[in-house]
C-alpha cells in the first residue's frame, strides 16, 4: 500500500480513537465528579475545580490530534 | 484562602497565562517574526478563551443546585461551534503554523502544571500545611 493511503485511512482513525478515548476519560471524570459532590456537596467548588482541570487536559488532548490531522491532511495528496 | 485548589485557583492560572503571552509577545516578534509570535500568541489567547468556556460550562452543567439549561445552552452554543471556528480560521492563515498555535495553546496547561507542581513542593495542597515542609522547601 503506498504511504499516502495508508496516512489518509490511518489519520481520521486516529483521530475517531481519540475522540472516543476523550469521551470516556471525560465521562468517567465526571461521573466520578457528581458522586463526590453527591457525597460531600460543602466540597463541590474544590471537586469542580479538579474536574474542571481535567476536562481540559483530556480536550487538549483531542485538540493536539486534531492539529496533527491538519497537519498531515496537507501531506496526503502532495506529489 | 487565597492558596486553597478551589476555582480561584483557574482565575489565577488564566491571569498568568495571559501575563506571561504579553510578556513573550515583544520578545517573540523580536527573535522569532511578527506572524510566528502573533500565532504563538493567538494560540494562548485561544487557549484561554477556551478554558474559560469549558469552566463556566462545567460549572452551569454539574452543581448540585440542578443544571441552567438556558445559560448551559448559551455557553455551549459559543464554545463548539463559534471558538472551534475561529480555531479553524486561525489555522487556514497561511502564516501561521498549526505548531505554533499548538505552542501558544500549551501554555496555559503548561502553568497549570507548574502551579499544581509547585502547591506540591510547597506542600500548599493540604488546608492546613505542615510549618517544617515549608521551611524545608523554602
Amino acid at each position: 500500500m503506498e504511504y499516502q493511503t495508508m496516512l489518509a485511512w490511518a489519520a481520521p482513525i486516529a483521530v475517531g480513537l481519540a475522540a472516543i478515548g476523550s469521551g470516556l476519560g471525560i465521562g468517567r471524570a465526571v461521573g466520578s465528579a457528581m458522586e463526590a459532590i453527591g457525597r460531600q456537596p460543602e466540597a463541590a467548588a474544590k471537586i469542580q475545580t479538579a474536574m474542571i482541570i481535567g476536562a481540559a487536559f483530556i480536550e487538549a488532548l483531542t485538540i493536539y490530534v486534531f492539529i496533527v490531522f491538519i497537519m498531515l491532511n496537507g501531506k496526503i495528496g502532495a506529489h | 484562602m487565597r492558596n486553597s485548589l478551589g476555582l480561584d485557583f483557574l482565575n489565577r492560572t488564566l491571569k498568568t497565562t495571559g501575563l506571561l503571552l504579553l510578556i513573550f509577545l515583544p520578545f517573540g516578534i523580536y527573535y522569532l517574526g511578527v506572524y510566528p509570535a502573533l500565532a504563538v500568541f493567538s494560540g494562548g489567547v485561544w487557549g484561554i478563551v477556551n478554558f474559560i468556556f469549558l469552566a463556566a460550562l462545567i460549572r452551569v452543567a454539574f452543581r448540585p443546585e440542578g443544571v441552567d439549561r438556558r445559560r448551559l445552552l448559551g455557553l455551549a452554543l459559543v464554545k463548539f461551534p463559534m471558538l472551534y471556528g475561529a480555531a479553524y480560521c486561525l489555522l487556514t492563515i497561511p502564516e501561521f503554523t498549526p505548531p505554533q498555535f499548538l505552542i501558544g495553546f500549551s501554555v496555559a496547561l503548561a502553568v497549570m502544571v507548574l502551579k499544581v507542581f509547585g502547591r506540591l513542593l510547597l506542600g500548599l495542597h493540604d488546608e492546613n500545611p505542615e510549618p517544617k515542609r515549608l521551611e524545608r522547601a523554602l
